[in-house]
């Protein structure tokens, strides 16, 4: 029976923890700045940071938290999509189904809805916090129109999933807020001044949002599109360059007086 | 500094350790979660094999028991015993010498036989080669070379034929040499059989898999997986009897004729089908699921989505009885029923009522019909004493100008008449429809008005023109016309008037008023808004009153056709699939449940209970009808029934098929017109289910009993029914008489020239025969008829056919009486009857005693000596 | 009591709880903090994370970003299997459900279609709000309070948004989720909702208040001036009491940005105002045109 530190050494030595690893880690200032910028997904840190970043009372954790809120509904949404058709006879039964006959559909589905709250809470908190702090003051300003962005794309997130289910709460939910759109001034149907556009129910923003007059099948595929391709990329995009901009603002804001 | 970072980073490690076991924990929980806890069929069908195993194994046991007891184990022994001594012999010397030899040989040929196979095969194939080539090159040499083989080929086949047959004979040997012991192992298998596949059973039984049991219906896709934990739903033989194993009650009427794997469960039973998680869940008593388990007889409005006629259904007998109410209280005449709308109206035609009431009876009635009598089917409207005066008053103003009554308390009875008239009246047998006193009204399916108190509300000029052509006034009406002769028909309303009076009502006679023109308006009002021509007619009749010249000038008219609404009610079609937010519960909100049965209850208990305004009436339902109307309401749904599953009523069949619905003809028609035979009678699919179907009566009654029963209709089955004495005309009728005609009657009634009995009788020869029944009977000439009765008697006692029928007073009462059958049936009848006697009526209680042809010829011709002398 | 629990242990209320439970804690803390670091200014010493050294990032900041994901993943595992995500019937256009919501974090915006014609609730606030987020860092021109907490330094600054923020925003979502029944009524937490309540709530217009029909060319003008006055007033009235009381203040703004300022303002004031006007005095629009009401 070999003691632990031996098999540790021992894997350490394996030919397959190197190829991975690259080199050992002897817990030198050395081995710990590689240990950042040697990986891939740590090479987002620089290698050294201030204290307060460190500190949850400064920063709470709210962007990375979104952040991994985002992730985790990335990740349920995926399989959530196997089970799923955007279509009106299916849809429903689908999610259904979820409960009454997939493997771990259950919490599958509760996962990614109540993580979608919880983004969107965490996501509110943490503007709040960069505002309490100041943090968008220069040279942050930018980032904090990229943040600003990545809020509305958070909303219409969880709003355009809020009718993938057909369920009478999404339905509802989703035709009270884009019946909003219809009163868009010159552009929706109900807006001031549309009629000097001759914009009619058939050929206003609704309409384009829904593709068609009211809530149905092409409104049920729009939102899932929307929710499960074009929102998430504009969205990662936007997250690469926010997280990009954290770097290259200097991270972590410290007081500047 | 480092070392400060390893002491924090040191004391993290607890809180590491303490969430990742959370987090370890919870995963576990999760996965338990899915596995088992939201999983509970695995229980169930775990619990059922389980059982099911138990159950065979007792089975098994039982046939173990079974077997040795029948001495089979011995039987079993010495089959074995033998089999072990034709071993022996097989395995001596001599003969395994003879038949390794023997098999030797045979693999020999058979080897020969292969390898002339082989030959052969090449042969075709370079055959088939040379006719391609031949067929594209048309060159000789391939066809020289085809003919060469073919001629191979046939050398082949000849020496195959030679080997086979060597084969053959060797074979023969071979089996020769080990039959003995095949056949005896054969037996052995034989006697284990029953045994082994019994254990085998069991086996199956343990291997069947653990796992959701679904119907998909694929065309709107219904997914049932009820069967998860119903697992024995449709099993031929109850394993438990306890929920959820049990299998079905009454298979052979449900799952027989609805196969479970074709219908699935809620197509019948509602409920959620997809549910698996949970009993509330499936059931579909939970939040946001509108359509719960139907259970028990409650199951049966299910039947309505897909069957037109539900009426003599099996296995739908109680909303069978339930849709009776529909038509009872004419709930079709105010709201929208699919299937309900060729039903005639349900109240009496009203335009000449004032001529025949007295107005203060319809006051009376018009603020509380059940206090006149308690079975009345008019509703109560809630009216104040002003409203129906006004509705009165407009009634009465389309026949008169003034509101009155008729005060009888003067006239004496003629005591000699009223001694005549109760005679009539017992004689024709009133009282089997209409109830007096309490007493009578036998045929509740046919409605009749209470007669208790009638002489305080008609007036006797009106009942005389009623009694004398009763569809003169009311066309459609059920009341027959009986043949009295006027003096009769006077008699009989000196009897009416002068015996069921009541008695308050006299105190309150009014003399002749003027009607008031305001107050006709506001009846007239009132009758558009609740809208009394749903129930009664009074249409097209406005061109046709007088109206005083007086009135005219006021500005009063009659409600035109256009001023009457289709229905007033609401659509009621599916009521049953109405979301609940459509259903207004308004005050009651909180005090009921919030559920569309219980919606559904409470309006037909109080109409009027939920909010200010509405205008249903109130039926006064006993607490069973009200059930049972809400039953069969909460069956009128909107489901999406595939067209495979209706089953369209006759009517609506024939409808498609373009086939007119049963007519009669000629002067029959007329008979049935006048004498509504199919009030109580069914023929050719029209008419009741009261008395005998008499659509084959043709073939099945004699002529001289049907002449002779007509004329006197007496008692066949003791206990159950009877039939009024309805005068028909033996003879010659006595002179052609026309009814009188009334100033509002279209419909001119005349007798037929020939007399009813002939009618009926002709009718029945021509039209209601079925060449299923034979007009005469197989006769045995081997024996002679006395024998032949007597073989036939003695089948009827030695079958025990007394304890339902009587012949003379001996026997039970069940069946009909056969004293007179000979008189009664013909022999061809009574021969296919005994045969099967659900072939003519499927619902009879006769058992099915599988006689054969023989001795379905001794009890008839036995049958047939029944009979009465009649002098 | 009992309605009001049952509105809270809705699931998809439950995250508004947890909302509310959140945001209370972060607005304490970061008051809390600001206060803190207040004091600190004050007495002149460094505030909070001045003095920071620089520490590697591996392992102490990889460390907690792994804690603080377990604790994450934790919490939403127990939400999620103490709370089944909800599902109502199938989609039926034809059933109206009373009331019928938006999702939570528009409430808000849901609620102001009280108060605003839908183009101004539904499209141009939010339109101003998001505007108004993109502006903050160019008009914030304070350059005090970067990078800690403080309330002292930029106190208009944190009034202006946790106004706008907590009360504006997700106050008006609480009302909605909490408070708001059938018809969109008012309901307290102990009433039941009850679907067959009416209430009638006699509005008016502006002009009406003073007799004069809103709809004529008088009350048009009324109106007309009365907004237009609104507008002009919030825009003049600043600037004339910082030329006289701080004109250093205007000079540092410059035009644009003062205009920016205002006008985002007003129109966040004027949220609050026209709520008091609609229920305090019943008045439903100010200003009456044929295009538009406000």
């Amino acid at each position: 029976m070999k003691s632990l530190p031996e098999i540790s050494e021992k894997v350490r030595k394996n030919l397959i923890w190197k190829s991975i690893f690259r080199r050992d880690y002897r817990n030198s200032i050395r081995d710990r700045a590689q240990a950042v910028f040697g990986n891939v997904f740590l090479h987002l840190h620089p290698v050294q940071v201030r204290e307060s970043a460190v500190k949850l009372r400064f920063t709470w954790g709210m962007g990375g938290i979104t952040f991994f809120a985002f992730i985790l509904l990335v990740i349920t949404g995926v399989v959530l999509m196997f089970y799923y058709h955007p279509s009106i006879d299916q849809a429903y039964t689908d999610i259904k189904d979820l409960e009454f006959q997939v493997p771990f559909g259950v919490i599958l589905r509760n996962l990614h809805r109540w993580g979608a709250h919880f983004m969107v809470i965490v996501v509110m908190i943490h503007m709040f916090r960069v505002f309490m702090t100041g943090s968008y003051k220069a040279p942050r300003q930018f980032n904090w129109g990229i943040g600003v962005f990545l809020l509305v794309l958070t909303f219409l997130l969880s709003f355009t999933g809020y009718l993938t289910p057909w369920d009478q709460l999404g339905f509802w939910a989703i035709t009270v807020g884009t019946n909003m759109g219809a009163a868009t001034p010159l552009l929706g149907y109900q807006g001031p001044f549309s009629e000097y556009l001759h914009i009619t129910p058939y050929n206003d923003i609704r309409f384009a949002l829904l593709g068609g007059a009211q809530v149905g099948g092409n409104a049920l595929l729009r939102s899932y599109i929307w929710h499960c391709v074009a929102i998430p990329l504009i969205s990662i995009i936007l997250m690469f360059v926010h997280f990009w901009r954290v770097r290259k603002d200097g991270g972590i804001s410290k007081p500047q007086k | 500094m480092a070392n400060e970072q390893k002491n924090n980073s040191s004391n993290r490690v607890y809180i590491f350790v303490f969430f990742s076991v959370v987090l370890l924990a919870l995963s576990l929980w999760v996965v338990w979660d899915d596995e088992f806890g939201l999983r509970p069929w695995k229980k169930y069908q775990q619990e059922f094999k389980t059982l099911k195993h138990d159950k065979l194994e007792s089975e098994y046991r039982k046939a173990v028991v079974d077997f040795q007891r029948s001495g089979g184990h011995t039987r079993l022994a010495e089959l074995e015993a033998r089999l072990a001594k034709a071993e022996a012999v097989f395995q001596s010397p001599a003969n395994q010498e003879k038949y390794k030899q023997l098999t030797t040989q045979f693999d020999d040929i058979h080897a020969t036989a292969a390898s002339n196979q082989k030959e052969l095969q090449n042969a075709r194939g370079k055959f088939l080669e040379s006719e391609y080539y031949f067929t594209k090159t048309q060159k000789p040499e391939y066809k020289a070379t085809m003919d060469l083989l073919q001629r191979e080929i046939d050398a082949i086949n000849l020496r195959r034929a030679s080997i086979q047959k060597k084969e053959e004979a060797f074979k023969n040997a071979l089996n020769e040499m080990t039959s003995a012991t095949v056949n005896l192992k054969a037996e052995i298998e034989d006697m284990k059989k029953g045994l082994e596949e019994l254990k085998e059973k069991i086996a199956s039984n343990d291997k069947v898999a653990v796992e959701i049991k679904q119907v998909h219906i694929k065309d709107i896709d219904k997914a049932d997986r009820c069967q998860s934990c119903h697992i024995g739903i449709d099993g031929k033989h109850q394993v438990s009897s306890l929920q959820p194993f049990t299998k079905h009650p009454a298979s052979f009427v449900y799952l027989d004729h609805h196969d479970p794997s074709k219908f699935g469960c809620t197509f019948c039973h509602r409920g959620q089908g997809r549910a698996t998680t949970s009993v509330e869940k499936a059931h579909g008593k939970v939040k946001h699921f509108d359509e719960p388990l139907l259970d028990g007889d409650m199951t049966q409005t299910s039947c309505l989505n897909c069957h037109g006629d539900i009426k003599g259904l099996r296995g739908a007998e109680q909303i069978g009885i339930s849709t009776e109410l529909i038509k009872k209280y004419g709930c079709y005449s105010c709201h929208k029923i699919p299937g309900y709308e060729s039903i005639g109206d349900v109240g009496p035609v009203l335009t000449e009522v004032g001529s025949k009431v007295n107005y203060s009876w319809a006051v009376n009635w018009l603020l509380d019909p059940k206090k006149y009598f308690s079975t009345a089917r008019m509703p109560k409207f809630f009216f104040t004493q002003a409203q129906a005066e006004a509705i009165a008053d407009y009634l009465f103003s389309m026949s008169g100008t003034t509101r009155h009554d008729v005060d009888y308390a003067n006239t004496q009875p003629n005591a000699q008449l009223v001694e005549q008239g109760k005679t009539l009246w017992s004689q024709a047998r009133c009282n089997l429809c209409h109830t007096t006193g309490g007493r009578g009204g036998n045929h509740i399916k046919v409605y009749a008005p209470d007669l208790s108190k009638v002489g305080s509300k008609v007036n006797k000029e009106w009942l005389f023109k009623w009694l004398k052509n009763p569809n003169a006034y009311f066309p459609g009406t059920k009341m027959p016309r009986f043949r009295f002769t006027d003096q009769e028909i006077n008699a009989l309303v000196e009897y009416i008037v002068s015996e069921y009076k009541d008695d308050e009502a006299e105190a309150r006679y009014v003399q002749p008023v003027e009607i008031k023109a305001a107050s006709i308006k506001k009846g007239k009002e009132l009758i558009q808004q609740y809208g009394c021509y749903g129930c009664h007619k009074l249409q097209g009749m406005e061109e046709m009153v007088q109206i005083a010249p007086s009135l005219k000038s006021q500005g009063v008219s009659f409600l035109r056709k256009d001023e009457m609404r289709e229905k007033i009610g609401t659509e009621l079609s599916s009521i049953g699939s109405k979301p609940l937010e459509m259903l207004d519960f308004g005050k009651l909100a909180k005090a009921i449940p919030n559920d569309r049965l219980s919606y559904l209850k409470q309006k037909l208990r109080d109409p009027r209970g939920f909010r200010l305004g509405l205008r249903m009436p109130d039926f006064r339902l006993s607490e069973s009808e009200v059930n049972e109307l809400a039953a069969v309401l909460y069956g009128f749904t909107d489901a999406n029934v595939p067209v495979r599953f209706m089953v369209p009523s006759r009517q609506e069949l024939d409808k498609m098929a373009g086939v007119q619905g049963y007519k009669f003809t000629g002067d029959f028609a007329k008979v049935i017109a006048d004498v509504k035979c199919t009030n109580c009678h069914s023929i050719k699919g029209i008419g009741a289910d009261y008395a005998p179907d008499l659509s084959i009566a043709g073939s099945k009654l004699q002529e001289k009993w049907i002449r002779k029963f007509l004329a006197n209709p007496d008692v066949i089955r003791p206990l159950l029914q009877q039939m009024p004495k309805l005068g028909l005309t033996l003879g010659k009728p006595a002179a052609k008489v026309t009814m009188p005609k009334f100033n509002l009657g279209k419909q001119r009634v005349e007798d037929t020239n020939k007399s009813d009995v002939d009618v009926v009788v002709d009718y029945f020869q021509q039209e209601l025969v079925t060449t299923d029944i034979p007009k005469a009977i197989p006769t045995i000439t081997t024996m002679a008829l006395p024998e032949q009765i007597s073989k036939g008697k003695a089948l009827y006692e030695f079958k025990g056919c007394r304890s339902c029928h009587q012949i003379g007073l001996d026997g039970g009462a069940l069946g009909p009486n056969l004293s007179d059958v000979g008189n009664r049936l013909q022999p061809g009848f009574i021969f296919r009857h005994l045969e099967n006697a659900r072939k003519f009526k499927p619902d009879i209680v006769e058992p099915d005693y599988g006689f054969t042809e023989r001795e379905r010829i001794y009890l008839t011709n036995f049958l047939m000596t029944l009979k009465l002398n009649t002098k | 009591m009992n309605p009001f629990i049952q509105i809270i242990t809705q699931p998809d209320n439950i995250a508004i709880v947890i909302m509310i439970i959140m945001v209370t804690f972060f607005t304490g803390w970061a008051f809390q903090q600001a206060f803190d670091n207040d004091k600190l200014l004050a007495a002149g010493r460094p505030v909070d994370g001045e003095n920071d050294k620089f520490i590697d990032t591996f392992k102490p900041l990889v460390r907690i970003e792994l804690l603080i994901a377990i604790v994450v993943m934790v919490g939403l595992t127990v939400w999620s299997i103490a709370v089944d995500a909800p599902l109502e019937e199938i989609a039926n256009p034809t059933i109206t459900p009373n009331p019928a919501k938006a999702p939570w974090y528009f409430l808000g915006l849901q609620e102001l279609l009280v108060y605003f014609d839908p183009w101004l609730a539904g499209v141009v606030l939010p339109s101003l709000i998001v505007v108004g987020l993109l502006a903050i860092p160019y008009i914030d021109i304070n350059p005090k309070g970067n990078g800690y907490y403080t309330f002292a330094e930029r106190k208009y600054a944190i009034i202006i948004f946790s106004f706008g923020f907590l009360v504006l925003w997700l106050l008006l979502i609480v009302i909605g989720v909490f408070f708001r029944g059938p018809g969109w009524l008012w309901y307290w937490p102990w009433q039941e909702w009850d679907h067959a309540r009416v209430v009638f709530e006699p509005t008016r217009d502006l002009t009406s208040v003073i007799g004069i029909d809103s709809r004529s060319l008088p009350g048009f003008l009324i109106g007309a001036f009365v907004v237009g006055s609104y507008l002009a007033g919030g825009m003049i009235a600043p600037y004339r009491y910082w030329k006289k009381n701080n004109p250093e203040l205007l000079s540092q703004l410059g035009m644009v940005r003062y205009i920016t300022i205002m006008f985002l303002f007003i129109t966040m004031m004027s949220i609050p105002i026209k709520m008091v006007l609609r229920l305090v005095f019943l008045i439903k629009y100010i200003w009456i045109t044929p295009w538009f009401n406000v």
